[in-house]
């Protein structure tokens, strides 16, 4: 969802075309200066939607020849009443069309028949914003008509679309992500599917060396001594104690400085669960001599705030709390030397009941 | 089809503007991003981010102050207006940085309309001493 589908880019450029052309040729309709603003600019964006859709067909025409005919219709449809705005109708029929379209889209996401992505998203609030604008009574209207149920429509659709855009978007995002995305903002590194018998012994080694080479740092004491300091909050069931001068260092897989080791925040103090390898930069997947079982995984789209180095996930429309930064961390390889039995040692996340094991004891 | 004469929709004052209710329309958007933002934050709370949760809270208020300043701005209130172009103005300062800077920040459409395109477009709806000799 937070990637644009290389197949869909050509809507941006439709749409972009649409609003250039809309701009220009809908200031020749004559009464285009009685209408108030709000009405011009529904308009204008119901134009804009219109391209996105109608430049969509041709990627949609072999195998979905269903998609493609709603989508032509709908083009032709909301071109049709961008241009017959003193239509007497045409609020309602714009908002009962642009209502449908919104709910379409997230039926056919929901099906499962169209995977979200920033086109989608992107028109989708090209669509609510033009719901807004046609609906929005103004002050000094000639005919004051409708203007309860205009009021009603704006305080309810408009809020529930977006709200019911953003739900559908990540419930369907988190329930059937891509083969990538194994967790909400974990992209992994691409790798081949099955692990060659070289690949495996080369996981192995690279293993039981860091293991070995951690071993002292079980030691909490000691991993403050070599530079090891938390970056988060230690009321977390885990936390990642970073070394600053092996992040800066740029050591690669490097199993006797790992950038990074993860302590589980027990009763009786941080117990070691593994090590953390980290990549300096953005999109620079490490070595991966294990293949599939030692991917990298990066974390994107991720709110993180200063205050206590706590995240969460940016919204489907690119939003944090107030107070959080959108940011991708650079590739990241965890080993785990505590037994992990939903993911084995590499996995990117340690189970949540093995943590909670380890503060019983 | 029907279509009627100029009346129905036309500004029967020429000294009318529907700028404000414009501004209105995308400050409401921008409120209701806010909540889902602020919503989201919250159960982060749950697993021990205190700090999140309270930054899901400080944006829940914010998507309300934001509300009731667009209802302002729709009421041509002088106060709603500076509120809302200095609210948007910081939103543009931040979401350059965001954007500008190193961070891996997402830069996809729906980021450049949201945290970009919404906000310039609100500081046009309200900038400008025409549009602001219509706020008292």
């Amino acid at each position: 969802m937070y990637n644009v589908n290389p197949e869909h880019a050509i809507g941006l450029i439709g749409g972009f075309v649409a609003l250039i052309l809309a701009s220009v040729t809908l200031r020749l309709h004559p009464r285009w200066r009685a209408v108030p603003g709000t009405v011009r600019a529904a308009a204008v964006l119901m134009v804009v939607t219109a391209g996105v859709h109608l430049a969509l067909i041709p990627h949609h025409l072999a195998h979905e020849p269903l998609t493609s005919l709603l989508f032509l219709l709908n083009g032709l449809a909301f071109i049709a009443l961008a241009v017959s705005f003193t239509w007497r109708h045409w609020r309602l029929a714009s908002a009962g069309l642009l209502i449908a379209t919104v709910i379409g889209y997230l039926l056919y996401v929901g099906v499962g028949l169209e995977g979200s992505d920033q086109v989608g998203i992107a028109t989708k609030l090209v669509e609510v914003t033009a719901l807004g604008l046609a609906l929005v009574p103004v002050r000094g209207e000639a005919r004051r008509t409708h203007r309860s149920w205009r009021w009603a429509g704006l305080g309810v659709a408009m809020p529930l679309l977006i709200v019911m855009t953003g739900a559908t978007v990540w419930i369907v995002d988190l329930a059937r992500p891509d083969a990538r995305h194994v967790h909400a903002g974990a992209l992994l590194q691409s790798t081949n599917t099955v692990p060659t018998p070289a690949q495996v012994d080369a996981a192995s080694r690279l293993y039981h060396e860091t293991k070995t080479a951690i071993q002292p740092y079980e030691d909490w004491h000691q991993a403050w001594a070599a530079g090891y300091r938390p970056g988060g909050s230690t009321t977390l069931p885990s936390t990642h104690w970073m070394n600053q001068r092996y992040v800066d260092s740029g050591y690669v897989m490097d199993p006797h400085r790992p950038q990074g080791l993860v302590y589980a925040n027990t009763h009786h103090g941080p117990v070691l669960l593994g090590a953390m390898f980290q990549m300096k930069g953005i999109n620079q997947f490490g070595p991966d001599p294990g293949g599939p079982l030692t991917a990298w995984h990066q974390h994107e789209n991720i709110c993180i705030t200063p205050f206590g180095f706590e995240f969460s996930l940016m919204t489907p429309f690119g939003n944090c709390a107030l107070g959080a930064i959108d940011i991708s961390v650079s590739p990241m390889l965890h080993v785990w030397i505590v037994d992990n039995p939903q993911g084995g040692p590499f996995a990117v996340d340690i189970a949540p009941s093995v943590v909670a094991a380890l503060d019983r004891t | 089809m029907a279509t009627n004469d100029t009346g129905r929709a036309q500004l029967a004052d020429s000294n009318q503007t529907s700028r404000p209710e414009g501004a209105f329309v995308l400050l409401l958007l921008q409120s209701i991003f806010w909540v889902v933002a602020g919503l989201s934050a919250l159960p982060f709370g749950l697993g021990g981010e205190l700090h999140m949760a309270a930054l899901g809270l400080v944006t829940l208020m914010l998507a309300l102050v934001t509300c009731l300043v667009g209802i302002g701005v729709l009421w041509r209130r002088q106060w709603a207006r500076r509120v809302a172009l200095t609210l948007e103005v910081i939103c543009i300062i931040g979401s350059a940085l965001q954007l500008l800077l190193p961070i891996g920040a997402n830069r996809g459409p729906v980021a450049l309309l949201v945290d970009v395109a919404l906000p310039v477009a609100v500081v046009w709806l309200l900038w400008g001493k025409k549009t602001r000799s219509f706020f008292n």
